[in-house]
């Protein structure tokens, strides 16, 4: 065989190997968007987990896990977006996307808090989450949920659930519908959702309400109108560092008398951040829909009667206080990885904000617009925004169609 | 050496079949990443927020915020625009919430009472229809 024979079956061989393996490769159908501390993630059905890196492509199929204190959100093809709190499981398991024609996507959350926001509005939309004991048929909504003892834990302070008894801390499942409202405004659909379960079917129509199930094979409890308290404790979960920080700032009470430290509260059984939403509802409202959300007493106040603390200048991003704390930006730029969980501050008497972990490092997409975390002695974010990479609106994505099998 | 001079027209041609193999999405993974990027500090995140909510992509604003707020807690100006959003999404118990925890947090009070105003404005517009 001549050498120029043997050239052309080696270059043959060569784009034979490459289009089979790029074909079978699942198809990339969002990226990491934001996250922090530990995020991992394990491709297509690989064994071993490995750290996320910030806006890491998420492919079909692949294992997505946040550690403690962490959280995630990923951004779908679709404008989608899947937001997750601490130590929680979650996989794409499907994902159909053409702007023209509508979009199918369906997701598994195996533990822990999330939240899932659908995307652009859509002629077909037909999107659905299953945890292990439920699943959720989505319509243009904004849904929060939790898998495990925090379904538990919050459920339990509902009066609707009684007590949330016989509830499996592994698989218990708390479904919130969070919106949009029958009269919101914007180029979005109110939600619905569906939720099933022990052969049943629960819909919810109206944000704020929610389904409990309390273990396999069981039927949803509800639908009932999550308290105040209730919802606080699930976006503690959902945002756990913005929980964290909203302990540390809890206003100063309006006696000038000394008063006590505001302590933390006691946290219900499985260990939920916390409760920034402050009020206990206890869960009064749970089982009485009233006139719904929005509709009632149920609405507390404005925090009235909190004073107001000195006045900040207004606007915007680049006032100090909004800066990340430099000991972990310094930190964690000189010596700890991206997505390393980051120590815990101790926390101090001042209820000053606690330094939260800055975001990770950008590791493997060098780009000209990222920022970096401002440190203390550095000025803080400018407010000239980097925009220049966003795409101008009516700028319609190109058509794509991306599926994947179960 | 002949022989790699030979193969290098040939491998031209095999790497672009390779390649165009790959998913088509690689647009749109990048409109994501711009996303990404300009939301990864407070000011631009909330100037893309801004620009989202002037489009009536009120979800898409939502979850701009949300991503500045996994970073930057603290962030009060993108809280409260995040309460404003709740309310705009007609969630009036999730902003009347949101609203509620940023009294006495550093937010301007003449920010938050007009966001509040503002709020309520629409809320009895939305009961009187």
């Amino acid at each position: 065989m001549s050498r120029t024979c043997k050239a052309a079956v080696f270059a043959a061989t060569l784009a034979a190997c490459i289009v089979p393996a790029a074909a079978d490769a699942p198809p990339q159908v969002g990226i990491a968007a934001a996250m922090l501390n530990r995020v991992t993630i394990a491709r297509g059905g690989a064994a071993q987990m490995r750290p996320a890196v910030l806006r890491q492509q998420v492919a079909l199929s692949d294992l997505v896990e946040t550690g403690a204190r962490s959280q995630l959100q990923i951004l779908l093809l679709d404008r989608s977006t899947f937001t997750v709190g601490a130590n929680a499981r979650l996989s794409i398991d499907r994902f159909v996307y053409d702007p023209a024609q509508g979009r199918s996507m369906s997701a598994s959350v195996a533990k822990g808090a999330f939240r899932f926001m659908s995307g652009r509005p859509s002629r077909s939309a037909n999107s659905s989450i299953t945890t292990p004991i439920a699943s959720i048929g989505i319509r243009g909504t904004i849904v929060d949920g939790v898998v495990g003892a925090d379904a538990i834990a919050i459920a339990s302070g509902e009066r609707a659930t009684g007590g949330a008894r016989n509830s499996d801390p592994l698989t218990a499942t708390l479904i919130v519908l969070r919106g949009p409202g029958a009269n919101t405004r914007g180029n979005v659909v109110p939600g619905a959702i569906t939720v099933s379960a022990g052969g049943q079917t629960v819909a919810l129509e109206r944000p704020l309400l929610a389904v409990y199930v309390p273990r396999a094979g069981a039927q949803p409890i509800g639908p009932f109108a999550l308290s105040l308290s209730g919802l606080g404790r699930l976006q503690g979960l959902i945002f756990p560092a913005l929980a964290e920080w909203r302990l540390a700032t809890l206003p100063a009470p309006i006696s000038n008398a000394p008063m006590p430290v505001p302590q933390r509260r006691q946290r219900p059984r499985g260990g939920l951040v916390g409760d920034p939403y402050g009020g206990d509802m206890g869960g009064d409202m749970g089982g009485d829909m009233g006139g719904g959300p929005g509709s009632g007493g149920m609405i507390p106040s404005y925090g009235a009667g909190i004073p107001s603390l000195p006045s900040m200048p207004r606007g915007t991003a680049s006032r100090p206080q909004q800066a990340p704390p430099a000991r972990t930006a310094t930190t964690r730029q000189e010596t700890v990885p991206a997505n390393e969980p980051v120590a815990d501050a101790p926390r101090q008497q001042e209820p000053t904000p606690p330094p939260p972990p800055p975001p990770p490092e950008e590791v493997n997409t060098p780009s000209t617009t990222s920022v970096a975390p401002p440190s203390a002695d550095k000025s803080p974010p400018s407010d000239k925004s980097p925009t220049s990479n966003y795409n101008a609106p009516g700028q319609a994505p190109p058509p794509h169609t991306t599926s994947g099998k179960n | 050496m002949n022989l790699h001079r030979q193969m290098l027209p040939l491998l031209a041609l095999a790497l672009p079949l390779g390649l165009a193999a790959l998913p088509a999405a690689a647009e749109t993974i990048s409109e994501l990443e711009a996303l990404s990027r300009t939301s990864a500090a407070p000011a631009g995140g909330i100037n893309l927020a801004h620009r989202q909510i002037s489009r009536g992509e009120l979800t898409d604003a939502l979850a701009t915020l949300e991503r500045v707020l996994i970073n930057y807690p603290q962030a009060r100006d993108a809280q409260l625009l995040r309460a404003s959003v709740m309310c705009q999404l007609d969630d009036r118990a999730g902003s009347t919430a949101e609203f509620g925890q940023l009294r006495g947090r550093g937010v301007p009070e003449q920010a938050l009472d007009a966001a509040i105003r503002e709020c309520d404005s629409l809320n009895r517009q939305r009961n009187a229809r």
